[in-house]
């Protein structure tokens, strides 16, 4: 979990469509592809999904006359989405008929027509003819089972899973463990296989049921010396899976435990992984393992574990009522009475049931998916539009009094958007947070180095803090203290678990524990404070400084392969690659504030899901100083201006800060340095900045039901503050939740739009980069990123319990590498209840702010793009940067220009006034102070 | 305010405050968060100072006991139910400790359980269960102890159950129960010895003198049997001797019920019942050294298992397990001060340890910097002790868990479920069916397997 990054969900299925993805993986997962019918049309009712998105869905798909003169595809499809059928089913369709009133009236909601045309019929003449002509076919046979559970479980309700899981869990959770356990599994160096053989197969050992033999069968395999792949061989053969279903019966046993299956995997893979200890990890073994756990106990229970692959997985069940009554339900939707049905010539009457069975529960899901989606599209784009037709927020000043560059998370949205309103002459921009610069960094307080940079990217430079040199032997107390504190905390955390330690501190200190946990749980925040002095007086901070330059030109760690620091011109690189595509060449204000972002919070084991995903799930806060640093660098800027034609004036004084996107606080690195001159410029942008923090704070605490609506925004900050601190909050945050819109393009554009924290701002300038080559490097990283996000973020809402992890409540951390649900269980992969809960599943829409030939030119370019945008798992939208019209990619190439104006674009005079009272997403807003003003 | 008057305020609170939640349930409200938060917080401050002013007014005016008789519940025959309260010198600190950490899970649990569905059915748990402890712990006869032992034996298994659309936290709470029921058995045994015997079960008829040191004029095999029951009645509650393998299952809660059970109260109530009779025990010497057994090899396998668990709640579950073994060792060799003092540690320690599970990566890897990367190994004196096989057998045993659970399915449930089977078979021979058949309407399970599989239109 040190790594726990986003990326789409189905990533291996990513080169399918998405419509046909999500049904593929639904069916291999057990999971749901949408949301459920219900819940689409719960939002139709409350006119989030309106029913011209609805048709104009239809309009999309191909059509077909069915009934000639009288019904076509579409307007059957429209009649099953509005309003809707009934969910009938053979669990209720006896109850329904029998009990229910689904004879005894029509449908109360039906259309005019529909009633008019059923006026003079009755509702057991039209069942009637529903049973009389509908025949369901049998369905076809059972289909044979993928593994031996699903056989057992259908013909004798024995759960083999639940035999085979326990054992596996505990081998390969040992195995794996990274420091939990006191005493590590023994024999781990000889790999997961051989070492559960060896510790399994002890002679003295008492198996569970239907297990007794597996002592033998590890020794056997022991004898033969069979490796990994021999024993999977041999279990297959035992189980008769001929060789040309291998591949799909060994998926099915993976997926069994999909969890525990990946973190092999995953570490087979990249061992780096591992937090601490390296553990040779092999997905052969474990499947190995797996199998002959899965053969000994089948052999037990049916004497043979080739009898499964003859027995049916479940039995189907035929029930011709729920079809008959599907019909009834749409033939009165259409308004089809009795005796129209009952004439129908029986070729229609077919293509009428066809097509019915063909508009399934699975087809309307995805057809009100995308109306949902087309109105949220809609919602977006055409107050974009009105607020771009309006005249710009401009700061009127000559020269701005502070630049900011911001990450491009949509959390920075508020703050910079708050910043923008307290202070109009303060600009700000968007850029991937790592600011360009790849590193492998540790501060003075970490362990070792780690990788501060998106996860695909290797970092190729070293960069160390280290304490100034007359700060040294602050440093030296602060770490030997530190390491004193870590053998205490350490051994008090051992010792109070074990025999007789733990009865000595248990009995006579434990006691001593109740004073700081009622602190801690009653007054998070005083506790918090009490820790923060006293650290203060113990373990002072030193001053420090980056080690990050590098003189000659190409020196190499002949171990890590790393180089150390980075030269001029590299540095000068960087930083072209960040100011150019935001458009910052030249002009820049006397103070430019490069903000990192993070989240620190408490009860969080999905802590890095908090941080900034450009910097591989890491604090941005060391690329954000090192950037300034390294732009503060007289003879870097003399590069920059030679190569790159980038001026900074003389008088600019880049700054880096931190952002913590949980409790709000900011924290400004290597003030000290800043020359005099500038001391009244940052004293400016520190009190704009901690008013907009403040004001970014309260907005955030309108989506948590526990705070006050009433609050100021004082208090909502010290809320913020206090939810990072609580060890009882699972959601100190609400990390990318409601993330659903990636804008690539100049601020001023969006500058004054409320975007309810739901859009990734990232600066980009298309009118100076002619050749598109800023918007390639921009759209490379943006789109796999903020895709990724959003598809993970899809999935864990629309099926919590398969994509997602459930609910964080009764999670239990495993090995330090994962959490599984309770005492044994699979490890969760995904996000879980509490991050998705107030968040709507759309596939993210790109608005790029340039033409359509341009973008579409960029993306077709790179492969990976062109996979994302043509099999639909992003949104796009063009955005002409001269006259701001738009254009909607409807795929194969095409773009449609944005037409109507049915979303209105409000106006309020500041967010608060705007967003004040309400819990629940809010349309894109237009913030104009202008209007106070006026009033 | 009267010392009688504050005890029955201090039984009778946690109880009336469920009734009142659970009663403005049933009659259709749902009491918002917020109402059943400072409802909450108000309950256990109040309780908190209860127990103050009753710790007070016992230290000023030397008492050293509060007793409260409400008279007899029913009588039948010779029989009479004595409702009757007592706190003294072992029931009022653990009184105070139990009040104390529910209140703090509660306030922890306030913002843990935030929006789930299931918020006012736990804290209506909370307070039942809260209400059962203090009535074992304040009862003063093994007949009231015993409504609130079943009380906490019952919230205990709803909270573990408490995702109850899961199949594998029900499975577990299942598992739990019937290791209650079976452990329960002991004590009502024992009561209705004690009744047969001694003619009551009340601490008054049992000892005299004052905790700790009351003693007992009962000897003989009967007082002797009664000790045994009442000790295999207690390893029920605190998961030791034969009931040693369910508190790993019992995780499976949210995690304020794990702490405020596993952690604190809940398996402290069996040293609870060993302190009380443990003049009892201490007249027979196969009671005596039935204690000290079960602790010690509960102690020495549960050690074992925890230094190899893997996972966070399942490690703090077996030490717990370990620690309960101590403090019944304690009570054997007769150190019940230090028991008392050991539970009390011990309850708070766990709590606040289960507590921080969730915390746990970002703890491990503060500790793990601050320590400059390199933490010391641990369990290495295994390694340079133990020759290799052993260490390897010794590894398996504890990765088996002791085989309990391996035992249990395979002698105990295997063979209950063959003749439950057996008898099953007999039913129609000996019981006319009935002629009724009601229509099993189908699923549609695996309609998506179903759709993809039909041939493409």
């Amino acid at each position: 979990m040190g790594v726990f990054v986003h990326h789409n969900t189905l990533h291996a299925f990513q080169h399918l469509r998405f419509e046909e993805a999500v049904l593929e993986a639904g069916c291999l997962f057990g999971a749901e592809p949408y949301l459920s019918e219900q819940t689409y049309q719960e939002e139709r009712a409350r006119g989030r999904i309106l029913d011209i998105d609805v048709d104009a869905v239809l309009d999309r798909e191909p059509d077909a006359e069915i009934l000639p003169g009288r019904l076509t595809r579409r307007q059957l499809r429209r009649a099953l989405l509005i309003p809707g059928v009934r969910r009938v089913n053979g669990r209720n369709i006896a109850w329904h008929v029998e009990e229910g009133d689904l004879l005894d009236r029509f449908r109360p909601d039906l259309d005019a027509t529909a009633s008019r045309a059923l006026a003079s019929d009755s509702p057991t003449a039209l069942w009637r003819v529903c049973l009389q002509r509908l025949h369901p076919a049998e369905p076809p046979t059972p289909p044979r089972p993928r593994r031996p559970h699903e056989a057992l479980m259908a013909a004798r309700g024995v759960d083999l899973d639940s035999i085979v899981h326990p054992p596996l869990i505990r081998l390969v959770g040992a195995y794996l463990d990274q420091g939990v356990a006191y005493w590590p599994m023994p024999l781990r160096e000889e790999g997961l296989l051989k070492a559960s053989r060896k510790i399994m197969g002890q002679p003295l050992s008492v198996y569970r049921a239907h297990l007794a033999k597996i002592g033998d069968e590890f020794s056997a395999q022991t004898v033969q010396g069979m490796d990994a792949e021999k024993t999977v061989l041999a279990m297959l053969k035992r189980l008769g899976v001929p060789e040309a279903e291998w591949e799909e019966y060994l998926t099915a046993e993976l997926t069994a435990l999909p969890g525990w299956a990946g973190m092999v995997r995953v570490l087979e893979v990249e061992p780096t992984l591992a937090p601490h200890d390296r553990v040779r990890c092999s997905l052969m073994e474990f499947l190995a393992l797996r199998l002959t756990y899965t053969v000994v106990a089948l052999e037990d229970i049916q004497g043979d574990a080739k009898a499964w692959r003859s027995m049916p997985a479940r039995s189907i069940t035929h029930d011709p009522l729920a079809h008959q009554a599907r019909l009834y339900d749409a033939a009165q939707l259409l308004g089809l009475s009795s005796a129209i049905l009952r004439e129908l010539p029986l070729s229609q009457f077919e293509a009428l049931c066809h097509e019915l069975e063909a508009c399934h529960e699975f087809e309307r899901r995805r057809l009100l998916h995308l109306a949902y989606e087309r109105r949220h599209e809609r919602q977006i784009l055409i107050p974009i539009a009105r607020h771009r037709a309006l005249p710009q927020m401009k700061s009127e000043t000559d020269r701005l009094a502070a630049q900011t560059i911001f990450c491009i998370d949509e959390r920075e949205e508020s703050i910079r958007r708050a910043l923008e309103e307290v202070d109009p002459a303060i600009e700000t921009h968007g850029a991937a947070g790592f600011f360009g610069v790849a590193i492998d960094y540790a501060g003075i307080d970490d362990a070792g180095g780690v990788s501060l940079c998106p996860v695909v990217v290797k970092p190729a430079h070293v960069v160390r803090e280290v304490p100034v040199e007359d700060a040294s032997r602050v440093d030296r107390r602060r770490q030997s203290l530190r390491r004193a504190w870590a053998k205490i905390v350490r051994n008090s955390f051992i010792s109070t678990r074990t025999l007789v330690r733990g009865s000595l501190s248990t009995a006579f200190f434990g006691f001593l524990t109740l004073f700081p946990m009622a602190l801690r749980l009653l007054s998070p925040l005083a506790y918090a404070r009490l820790m923060k002095r006293l650290n203060a007086i113990f373990l002072p901070e030193p001053r420090t400084e980056l080690a990050f330059a590098r003189d000659d030109d190409a020196s190499r760690d002949a171990t890590t392969g790393l180089m150390q620091g980075f030269s001029v011109q590299e540095m000068a690189d960087r930083i072209a690659n960040v100011l150019g595509p935001i458009g910052l060449k030249k002009a820049h204000a006397r103070l430019v504030v490069v903000i990192g972002h993070g989240s620190t919070s408490l009860n969080n084991p999905y802590e890095s899901a908090y941080c900034c995903g450009a910097c591989g799930g890491r604090s941005g806060a060391p690329n954000a100083r090192l950037f300034a640093l390294m732009a503060n660098r007289p003879a870097v800027r003399e590069d920059l201006r030679v190569r790159k034609g980038i001026l900074i004036p003389e008088d600019t004084w880049f700054l880096g800060a931190y952002h913590d996107t949980c409790n709000d606080n900011i924290d400004y690195f290597d003030v000290d340095l800043m020359p005099e001159s500038h001391h009244g410029d940052l004293a400016r942008v520190q009190q704009s900045l901690d008013a907009a923090r403040t004001l970014s704070a309260h907005e955030r605490t309108r989506r948590f039901a526990s705070a006050s609506p009433f609050f100021s925004p004082e208090q909502g900050l010290r809320h913020v503050q206090e939810r990072a601190e609580n060890l009882g909050e699972p959601r100190p945050e609400y990390g990318h939740c409601t993330n659903a819109v990636a804008f690539v393009g100049r601020r001023e554009t969006t500058r004054g739009l409320f975007f309810d924290r739901r859009a990734f701002l990232v600066g980009y300038d298309a009118t100076q980069d002619l050749e598109d080559k800023a918007l390639a490097a921009v759209l490379g990283a943006v789109i796999p990123v903020c895709g990724g996000i959003s598809l993970e973020y899809y999935f864990s809402t629309v099926d919590n319990e398969a994509y997602g992890s459930g609910t964080k409540l009764p999670h239990n951390i495993t090995g330090l590498i994962g959490v599984m649900n309770g005492y044994q269980g699979d490890l969760r992969t995904g996000l879980p209840l509490q991050t998705v809960e107030i968040h709507e599943p759309v596939r993210i829409l790109f608005i790029v702010e340039t033409t359509p030939e341009r973008v579409l030119r960029v993306i077709q370019a790179n492969p990976l793009l062109t996979e994302f945008l043509e099999q639909g798992w992003i949104r796009l939208a063009a955005m002409d940067p001269e006259n701001g019209s738009i254009q909607v990619y409807r795929g194969q190439g095409s773009f449609e220009p944005l037409v109507g104006d049915e979303e209105p674009l409000p106006v309020a005079p500041n967010s608060k006034a705007y967003y004040s009272g309400k819990m629940e997403h809010l349309p894109v807003a237009r913030i104009d102070p202008q209007l106070s003003r006026a009033a | 305010m009267q010392s009688q008057t504050l005890l029955l305020a201090l039984v009778t609170l946690p109880g009336t405050v469920f009734l009142l939640l659970g009663l403005t349930w049933l009659l259709g409200a749902q009491p918002s968060e917020k109402h059943i938060s400072r409802l909450t917080k108000l309950t256990y401050a109040a309780l908190a100072c209860i127990v103050a002013t009753l710790g007070w007014q016992m230290v000023t005016q030397d008492l050293s006991r509060v007793q409260l008789t409400l008279g007899a519940w029913f009588h039948v025959g010779d029989y009479t139910f004595p409702l009757s309260f007592m706190v003294d010198r072992l029931s009022l600190p653990i009184v105070g400790v139990t009040v104390i950490l529910v209140g703090l899970v509660g306030a922890f649990s306030v913002s843990y359980l935030h929006r789930d569905p299931g918020f006012l059915r736990f804290f209506l748990l909370l307070h039942l269960f809260a209400f059962g402890a203090l009535l074992v712990f304040c009862a003063d006869s093994l007949d009231l102890l015993i409504g609130g032992w079943e009380i906490v034996g019952i919230t205990s298994v709803l909270l573990i159950s408490f995702f109850q659309y899961r199949p594998e936290p029900v499975r577990n709470a299942l598992r739990v129960f019937g290791t209650y029921r079976i452990a329960d058995l002991f004590m009502l045994v024992a009561v209705f010895l004690a009744h047969h015997e001694f003619h009551t079960a009340s601490w008054n008829g049992l000892f005299t003198g004052e905790w700790p040191s009351h003693v007992t004029q009962l000897t003989g095999t009967g007082a002797s049997i009664i000790a045994v029951l009442l000790v295999f009645a207690a390893s029920g509650k605190a998961a030791q001797g034969p009931f040693c393998g369910w508190l790993a299952r019992a995780m499976e809660g949210p995690t304020p019920s794990s702490a405020i059970f596993y952690g604190a109260i809940s398996v402290h109530a069996g040293p609870y019942l060993l302190l009380r009779i443990e003049p009892l025990i201490r007249t027979s010497a196969i009671a005596t050294g039935l204690v000290i057994f079960i602790g010690i090899t509960t102690a020495m396998l549960s050690t074992m298992i925890h230094r190899t668990c893997a996972d966070a709640k399942t490690s703090l579950a077996y030490a717990s397990q370990t620690q309960l073994g101590i403090i019944f060792v304690e009570i054997g060799l007769g150190w019940t001060t230090l028991a008392l003092i050991h539970i009390i540690g011990h309850a708070a320690v766990r709590t606040m340890q289960i507590l921080r599970t969730p915390s746990m990566l970002r703890d491990h890897h503060r500790i793990h910097a601050a320590a400059g990367g390199q933490l010391d190994p641990t369990g290495e004196h295994y390694e340079s002790l133990l020759p290799k096989p052993v260490q390897i057998a010794l590894y398996r045993i504890a990765l088996g868990r002791g085989f309990y659970d391996a035992l249990v399915d395979r002698f105990l449930i295997a063979p209950a479920q063959a003749l439950a089977r057996l008898l099953a078979r007999l039913e129609p021979v000996w019981v006319k069916p009935s002629a009724t058949s009601s229509r099993q309407p189908a699923e549609t399970p695996g309609a998506l397997t179903q759709i993809l599989t039909q041939p493409k239109a």
